[in-house]
């Protein structure tokens, strides 16, 4: 144990000249420990503690890196405020969320919401996209405002994420969304994975909602078909 | 021949040669030969037009399979890579006899085509959850390379695009028909009697961080577009070489990209295991970890819901006795109790897995490698990655695509995609 404790400190040490092009086996002790620790509620808060430190000094971009890869496996609350500061910042963006995406607990999605409020552009489309993989119900309403979004990438990342929560709260912000063309097909491909989920649900008449509406002369052809279908399946459900 | 669109290409060329044709056809209108079709070509009402994303080594040979076909209009390329990219232009240019082919960097524009009924697509392993989605979107059928999945978010939804939008999407691993007609024989015709356990032997290492140093990105790849979703680290040839080698020198040995030789070799591996052994509609209920022991390397064990067992590179030592056919790579053991044979499923066509897929194109069957396949193939390789990884068993439930009351394990069922890119 004194040997593991003493390799665990040699490779926080290592992470101050760790960079593109260095030895990442001087960082193995850090994934040993992860293996190492699990179902050791102490041991593991510590050696979250350690890598949060790490992320709040001022080591490489490659070092952060794989402390956020680390933070997506064992972050806790502990991480979020740390990993909060990078969303805002173009080159930690992503792999803030990388961890923030995969911590459970909702100050994490606090976190994600805070930021979708300041940031803006390609950032946004992430913070979307985050909030939509953790079938966030909570961030409806401020991913609908993000429907109206100029940036078309920003707009279909709104609608993706909508699909992806599916509420009825997010299948009536698709129904009424009006957003730039180009994020159109993103809208109504979303509007069919809603349905989908209340058909899986068992939600034949919200379902069928849906369908009839895209069923519609208006629509392109594939999705007549695809939504034609839907109301078939609704049909077959329903007897 | 563009399913969901306005018009198909049989209804537009019908009005084209009609003898009663009016309006823009009125004038002189020159049908060549090659349109009409001959001995040898269909028709091109009649004809596949077809797209290729992902020009490298393997994209290269499907394109050279599709290309061959005179079922097939192969009128556009995509890649990242200008070399690659020029390459592959002019072989579709030099077999077509013409300069027509367009080559895009960008898949998006090529995926925007109205003409293009079906692409192929052999990216990096990173890629192909949001080409496909995408391709299905634009109501285009899909030949995806294996490993068709990186995650095992992506499985479900890229089925869920392929139905939504009646899409034939095909997974690409040819050797799960191919390399195992050895174990399929006697499995399927039940002389092996029941299936009882299976072994595939190791087969290379799981892929690992890539940290190798920043090199000056050329001027004829386009690295944010080569990265796509996955996280930026800087250009190195050995990053992203297509090269098949996955330890080390070529992205299938990166984690970032690939599953490693797990997931490479493994789709075509466990998708001939699973095959052979009749649970390739299944995907497993665990993943057990075994510890190494003594003399015994650690090893792991799929369990399935009919109770059948396959491992990886489980010791010969613990090789049951009874019945088995051993095909070099899999070991299969069956109770000996003879069985009445089933008909194996095949490729339907002519012109071997990229037939079945141009077959099923023109007829709207299921595909013999569906995207249902190789998504359950693919969902037993994340298990067994994820089990080594955590050096643990892991449970799996099927049907919520969860890890049940495994909060770590379930962290690993995806992977934040970089911006600006998502998946829907």
């Amino acid at each position: 144990m004194a040997d593991d404790a003493a390799k665990l400190d040699a490779a926080c040490e290592a992470f101050k000249t760790y960079n593109w092009g260095t030895d990442k086996n001087a960082l193995q002790p850090i994934d040993e420990a992860i293996v190492s620790t699990y179902g050791d509620a102490t041991a593991r808060s510590a050696l979250e503690a350690r890598l949060i430190a790490v992320l709040e000094s001022d080591v490489s971009r490659d070092a952060k890196d794989y402390v956020c890869r680390a933070l997506a496996v064992i972050g806790s609350i502990a991480s979020v405020p740390s990993l909060s500061a990078l969303l805002t910042k173009e080159e930690f963006s992503h792999m803030a969320r990388f961890a923030l995406e995969r911590i459970p607990a909702g100050q994490a999605a606090d976190a994600l919401r805070t930021a979708l409020a300041t940031v803006s552009g390609d950032l946004k489309v992430g913070v979307l996209s985050s909030l939509g993989n953790r079938g966030d119900a909570a961030s409806v309403t401020q991913i609908t405002a993000a429907l109206g979004d100029a940036d078309p990438k920003v707009a279909a990342a709104a609608a993706a994420a909508l699909g992806s929560i599916h509420t009825p709260e997010a299948a009536k912000a698709l129904a009424t969304a009006k957003p730039v063309a180009a994020a159109m097909p993103v809208v109504i491909d979303s509007r069919l994975a809603c349905a989908e989920a209340f058909l899986a649900q068992g939600k034949m008449e919200d379902a069928r909602a849906i369908y009839m509406l895209l069923a519609g002369e208006s629509n392109p052809k594939l999705i007549r078909l695809a939504a034609t279908r839907g109301i078939q399946t609704c049909l077959e459900q329903k007897r | 021949m563009n399913h969901g669109t306005s018009s198909t290409r049989r209804e537009f060329l019908k009005t084209a040669t009609g003898a009663t044709a009016t309006g823009i056809f009125a004038a002189p209108y020159i049908i060549t030969s090659k349109a009409l079709g001959d001995d040898t070509t269909p028709p091109a009402s009649d004809r596949i037009v077809m797209g290729g994303i992902g020009i490298g080594n393997q994209g290269g040979g499907d394109q050279g399979a599709f290309l061959g076909r005179g079922d097939v209009q192969y009128v556009a390329v995509c890649d990242v890579r200008k070399k690659w990219r020029d390459g592959a232009k002019d072989r579709v240019n030099g077999h077509n006899k013409n300069s027509d082919c367009a080559a895009y960097n960008d898949f998006r524009e090529l995926l925007a085509r109205d003409d293009i009924d079906a692409v192929h697509i052999a990216t990096p392993d990173h890629w192909h959850a949001i080409m496909v989605i995408e391709a299905c979107r634009a109501g285009k059928d899909v030949y995806c390379q294996k490993p068709e999945t990186l995650t095992l978010r992506e499985g479900p939804l890229m089925i869920a695009a392929a139905r939504r939008y009646s899409r034939i999407v095909s997974g690409g691993s040819q050797r799960v028909r191919e390399d195992f007609n050895n174990l399929v024989g006697p499995c399927w015709n039940g002389e092996l009697g029941a299936i009882k356990s299976v072994n595939v032997r190791d087969f290379g290492p799981l892929s690992q961080l890539c940290n190798l140093p920043a090199q000056e990105t050329p001027a004829d790849i386009d690295w944010e577009m080569w990265l796509g979703p996955a996280p930026w680290q800087p250009y190195n040839s050995g990053r992203c070489d297509g090269n098949f080698g996955t330890g080390g020198g070529s992205w299938r040995s990166y984690v970032d990209y690939s599953g490693g030789s797990l997931t490479d070799w493994g789709a075509h591996l466990f998708g001939g295991a699973t095959f052979a052994s009749d649970v390739c509609e299944l995907q497993p209920t665990a993943a057990v970890f075994h510890k190494a022991d003594g003399q015994l390397g650690a090893y792991v064990t799929l369990t399935y819901p009919n109770g059948l067992e396959i491992h990886h590179r489980r010791p010969d030592q613990l090789k049951p006795e009874g019945p088995q056919i051993d095909g070099g790579k899999i070991q299969i053991h069956g109770d000996g109790v003879k069985r009445d044979p089933k008909p194996a499923p095949s490729y339907k066509g002519g012109g071997g897995i990229h037939g079945d897929f141009i077959h099923c194109v023109k007829t709207r069957e299921k595909p013999f490698r569906d995207i249902q396949l190789g998504v359950n193939t693919m969902a037993a390789l994340h298990l067994l990655t994820i089990a080594y990884r955590l050096q643990r068993t892991v449970k799996w439930d099927a049907a919520t695509q969860q890890f049940p009351g495994d909060e770590e394990a379930g962290r690993m069922i995806d992977r934040a995609r970089r911006q600006p890119w998502f998946l829907s």
